[in-house]
């Protein structure tokens, strides 16, 4: 167990790349949350154009690997001389990666609440609007808990891809420690339990609030 | 009260409504009969336009349907709509399922939306199931409350989609029992329905439609006694025969 006191040296990298990697997908799940809604409500649209654009949208963001798209931001961007620091261009993609999957679900979520609940709330002389805030979308919430959770699990594993761009996260960290200490093994491992003090309670988090949605159902 | 004008109505190509004429006058109860997919429900989700019509002209409550300028969300509020499956919320209680529209589109406040939805439960039969949500109550009292939910609207008219059709008999007779009440109050009713027993007693009009077109239409007693149409003996004699 001495490799493990060897790594207490670096003890500042790993807090640095810990919170990278925190900000990070907290940051990419406001935004994805955000682009997702708003993607969802395009591909549902009665408006063509609308629907076009969101039905575009999901097919190539969720079908290109997102480390393309994370090069694209740190790398292709500058090239044309838009400079974007690298914590931004990673964040930004997967914003934009995974605000594709959330969309999918949103809009799977949606389409799941029975057609009768619409016209129930219709007949009753509520608006489109008031019908989709009272009625469609507190109920397509519970569905969509389940798939939302995987969602932000997915995001926060993502956000490794920072290291690639030289992002300053837990990853980042963890190849700057071993290519020091050569100790290869115990570095991935501890980075590894670093993800999962963030995945575990999110996991856990998500479970509950699915349990306590449920129970009227 | 409701206006039908040679109304035509078409599923891509299908016709499912054909030539209807129809006037229902405020207070009457109509009553729609006829087999699976002639017509009757498309017809009543016309009145409030959950379907608009393709041909023709609909006016219900001096407004015209046709008109692609027409209020229809104020036109809705003066029509309650009962469906085959209630359609309850079901994340809300029976009481909250009832006070809602009030609320939101009559902007009525929580305390005294509350207490209203309270007295229509009360007038269904179900006082203490207030706080019940829809998944603890039987399909009958969940057909109720969706009566209840309609009449809180204070609506002109009620609409009756099969509103018995997918209770389990013993419960039917407990939703009628409702709607007859509705009728002796002097509610403007337009049912479809498959209860006979209902229509020969509660109908002052039963409408007869098959293939999309109104076939026969007369006060019940006339239509049970002395169907016109061969279409309508061969109806009534299956279905009345058990």
């Amino acid at each position: 167990m001495g490799s493990f006191s060897l790594l207490a040296a670096y003890k500042q990298e790993f807090i640095d790349g810990f919170l990278t990697t925190l900000s990070a997908s907290l940051l990419a799940l406001v935004l994805s949350l955000a682009i997702g809604t708003i993607i969802a409500c395009c591909r549902l649209s009665q408006v063509k154009p609308l629907e076009w654009i969101g039905t575009v949208y999901v097919e190539f963001f969720r079908n290109t690997p997102l480390v393309i798209q994370v090069f694209f931001f740190a790398m292709g961007l500058p090239s044309l001389g838009w400079n974007i620091s690298e914590f931004s261009a990673g964040a930004i993609g997967l914003s934009i990666y995974t605000g594709a999957f959330i969309a999918e679900a949103f809009r799977a979520g949606i389409q799941s609440v029975s057609k009768g609940q619409m016209e129930a709330s219709r007949s009753s002389g509520m608006t489109y609007f008031q019908s989709m805030r009272y009625i469609i979308l507190p109920q397509a919430f519970k569905i969509v808990i389940p798939p939302l959770g995987n969602q932000c699990v997915n995001l926060v594993k993502n956000s490794s891809v920072l290291a690639i761009i030289a992002g300053g996260d837990l990853l980042y960290a963890a190849d700057a420690v071993s290519s020091q200490t050569f100790e290869i093994n115990m570095t991935y491992i501890f980075v590894a339990l670093l993800y999962l003090v963030i995945t575990l309670p999110l996991s856990f988090g998500v479970n509950l609030l699915e349990r306590r949605l449920a129970r009227h159902s | 009260m409701i206006q039908f004008e040679q109304v035509n109505k078409f599923f891509g190509e299908f016709q499912v409504l054909k030539n209807i004429n129809l006037t229902i006058r405020s207070g009457e109860v109509v009553v729609i009969i006829g087999p699976s997919g002639s017509g009757k429900s498309t017809l009543l989700r016309c009145i409030n336009r959950l379907e608009a019509v393709s041909e023709g002209k609909l006016s219900v409550n001096d407004t015209d349907l046709t008109d692609p300028r027409a209020n229809i969300n104020r036109l809705r509020q003066d029509i309650g709509m009962v469906f085959q499956h209630f359609n309850l919320y079901p994340h809300k209680t029976a009481l909250e399922n009832i006070s809602l529209a009030p609320r939101q589109v009559r902007n009525i406040p929580l305390a005294e939306a509350t207490e209203q939805a309270q007295q229509y439960l009360t007038k269904v039969g179900i006082p203490e199931k207030a706080s019940a949500y829809p998944a603890q109550l039987s399909g009958g009292q969940q057909q109720r409350v969706a009566i209840a939910r309609g009449l809180a609207m204070k609506p002109k008219i009620m609409l009756f989609d099969e509103p018995t059709s997918a209770l389990d008999p013993e419960m039917i007779g407990e939703v009628l029992d409702v709607m007859r009440d509705l009728a002796q109050e002097g509610m403007t009713m337009v049912v479809v329905t498959h209860e006979m027993g209902f229509a020969r007693e509660v109908a002052d009009r039963v409408i007869f439609m098959d293939e999309g077109m109104i076939l026969e239409e007369n006060s019940p007693a006339e239509f049970f006694q002395n169907p016109k149409e061969e279409r309508t003996r061969r109806f009534l004699s299956r279905v009345l025969k058990h």
